[in-house]
């Protein structure tokens, strides 16, 4: 693998824990509610062709946490200013997962500026018209990684970060990450009563992601997430999960880099 | 010396299936309630009762009471409204609420108004308690439990100022904004009801409570802990500058008393009704939701006590009845084999208050009432009488090398 940088980089009033990798224009990545569990297959396909920055958000992994980031649209506040203090050009392309991929689409219903492209990935934020997003705080932090693979036994990421014996460090780490989750999205549970609503006037590109067999968003909610946005697109990966980009790597990335150099 | 005994019961809803909860792992919070008869809940109702009112009728000081949600544990859900209740029933005694869950409140002027209602209706009568709930109950209400401590520590404060503040005034606070606070619902009591804290987990909770001065009630923990909770409190006392007394200190007990060690015995064994548990069994992050417990205090030794013994994943309980025993948070025997046992219970802690949690399970109506004639008539003087010596306390801890 090529090499990609961590280190803990002082940006918008937060200590971020930063992975970065490749070179090229940037691109953003926002990670979902399990956090970053590592430097993944899928951001270093990505690093062939961009300059990937993996921040983890305020809360998450070893980024600290301001007293005021209470809730997703604080999030999505802090991103910008991230964004403007690590001086990435702009537009610049972002994917969300999951929880950031709702951040995503927060900041877009706002500005129209900041992204040039954006791709949610198994995207929070929206009620599913059909099913229930699976309530992860009355399971524990392992049947949640479990849930989030379609076959987490046949997954070689699965096995790389999660298919091991954890120790106390990952306990801990992965109890914060619940911690900051349930700050974020207690209630109401991972949705926004008005991001349906505000979504209309997004005017940023977008691909909406979804694994066919995903057990923690209901797939439907793809269908939800192209048709609110005027003008995207809708995907759906098959043999993969809430997790497609470690699922289906491959797949994953030509889709992503198809829609992103169109 | 102990100054007031008081009795307790949960008030379990024992109607439900063994069996079904066996095969699901769990008895609470996720359990259906299809296996809940209010048939079933009319009669048991009638018999706790029943009871509480004997007991306060006959010797005991008063009754506590407390609330629990999804869970057969305790028929409970609404201490106050429970309390209110008694309060019409009970002609004597004091209810002792332990407590109101004030997390799970938005509203906790309403807790205000309620428990003053219940101080006038009872002339009096209410000890206050206030508990931030177990895990279950953040679950089962949906408040988030991250804002839990937050919560309990400004619902508090919010129901002294409209007890002792005089209205109407404004109130913003981080989980709680009213523009005017103006209850006309104000205690009895002067300045208000006596608030206790009971508790058996957190360090946070220990701290708070001696704090703010408040008798803090150690819920039937493992004896050897107990040094390690009260010692913490002094300690704050301290810092705070003020000396404990044991009017600072409560303790429940499980109590089995019966006409010979034998029998009190074997109907001990109720208090270990649910799945071989008193409070049940359920995975660890139910009792454990996010922010729950402080990362630091899950690792404390009461933490572990606690988690060891009432909250189990599948796979069954993982404290015995004998263990319960060898441990103290039960003591079962004759009047004379209870009140050595109690005896060396108030050596170590020192309480001003104890609270006889005397009858649980499927312990029959009978049994539970000569319980309580032998706990009113030969216990209950005995221990009052009895004097504390903890240093006595102390070297048989150290003795038994905790």
């Amino acid at each position: 693998m090529a090499p990609f940088t961590e280190s803990l980089v002082e940006a918008a009033g937060v200590r971020v824990h930063l992975r970065r990798g490749g070179s090229g224009d940037p691109l953003l990545i926002l990670h979902g509610e399990l956090g970053v569990p590592g430097w993944l297959r899928a951001y270093e396909s990505l690093a062939q062709d961009y300059t990937v920055h993996v921040p983890s958000l305020p809360g998450f992994g070893q980024s600290s946490r301001p007293a005021y980031i209470l809730g997703v649209r604080d999030l999505a506040a802090w991103v910008t200013w991230l964004v403007r203090d690590q001086r990435l050009a702009c537009p610049l392309p972002v994917i969300g997962f999951s929880l950031g991929g709702w951040v995503a689409a927060e900041i877009a219903t706002v500005n129209a500026a900041l992204f040039s492209k954006m791709v949610l990935v198994g995207a929070a934020g929206l009620k599913p018209e059909e099913g229930e997003v699976w309530d992860y705080f009355i399971h524990s932090n392992r049947d949640a990684v479990a849930r989030a693979f379609h076959e987490p036994a046949r997954s070689e990421e699965y096995a790389r970060f999660f298919g091991k014996e954890w120790t106390p460090a990952d306990e801990l780490q992965a109890e914060q990450n619940r911690e900051m989750t349930a700050r974020l999205a207690w209630k109401p549970y991972m949705r926004s009563h008005t991001l349906a609503a505000l979504l209309g006037g997004v005017a940023t590109p977008t691909l909406v992601l979804w694994g066919r067999e995903d057990a923690i968003i209901p797939p439907g909610v793809c269908d939800q997430y192209a048709r609110a946005i005027p003008g995207a697109s809708a995907r759906v990966l098959e043999g993969a999960g809430h997790m497609p980009e470690m699922e289906q790597p491959d797949a994953f990335v030509r889709v992503v880099l198809d829609f992103l150099r169109a | 010396m102990v100054r007031e005994v008081y009795f307790f019961t949960e008030m379990g809803y024992t109607a439900y299936s063994q069996a079904e909860a066996r095969r699901y792992g769990y008895n609470n919070l996720m359990f259906p309630n299809e296996q809940f008869s209010p048939e079933r809940a009319q009669q048991l109702y009638a018999m706790y009762f029943d009871e509480l009112q004997y007991a306060s009728e006959t010797g005991f000081d008063g009754v506590m009471i407390n609330e629990h949600h999804n869970n057969p544990l305790s028929m409970m859900p609404s201490v106050n409204v429970i309390g209110a209740s008694v309060a019409q029933r009970n002609r004597k005694g004091k209810i002792v609420f332990l407590g109101n869950v004030l997390p799970i409140h938005d509203n906790p002027l309403r807790v205000a108004e309620e428990v003053a209602m219940i101080d006038i209706l009872s002339g009096g009568r209410v000890v206050c308690g206030f508990v931030r709930g177990l895990g279950q109950e953040s679950m089962a209400t949906n408040v988030n439990p991250m804002d839990n401590r937050e919560r309990f520590d400004e619902a508090h404060n919010v129901i002294v100022a409209a007890w002792t503040k005089p209205g109407p005034f404004r109130w913003e606070g981080r989980h709680f904004d009213y523009r005017i606070v103006n209850p006309w619902m104000k205690p009895l009591q002067k300045p208000h009801p006596p608030i206790w804290i009971p508790g058996v987990v957190s360090p946070e909770s220990v701290k708070w409570a001696a704090e703010h001065q408040y008798p803090y009630v150690a819920l039937a923990p493992p004896l050897s802990t107990i040094d390690e909770i009260f010692d913490y409190y002094d300690a704050v006392a301290a810092e705070v500058g003020y000396a404990t007394t044991p009017e600072h200190r409560g303790y429940v007990i499980r109590v089995s008393v019966a006409d010979t060690d034998e029998k009190a015995y074997e109907e001990g064994r109720h208090f270990f009704w649910q799945l071989g548990t008193t409070f049940g069994v359920a995975p660890r992050h139910w009792l454990q939701p996010p922010g729950y417990v402080t990362r630091a205090a899950r690792t404390s030794r009461r933490e572990m006590a606690r988690t060891g013994i009432n909250n189990v994943t599948p796979g069954g309980p993982a404290i015995g009845y004998d263990e319960a025993h060898a441990t103290h948070q039960i003591v079962s025997g004759t009047p004379d084999t209870v009140i050595k046992k109690l005896q060396h219970i108030i050596d170590v802690a020192d309480p001003a208050y104890m609270i006889f949690w005397g009858r649980e399970g499927l312990m029959a109506h009978d049994v539970a009432v000569r319980g309580i004639d032998l706990m009113t008539r030969d216990v209950i003087p005995a221990i009052k009488e009895y004097k504390a010596d903890r240093e006595k306390g102390r070297h048989s801890l150290a003795a038994a090398g905790r």
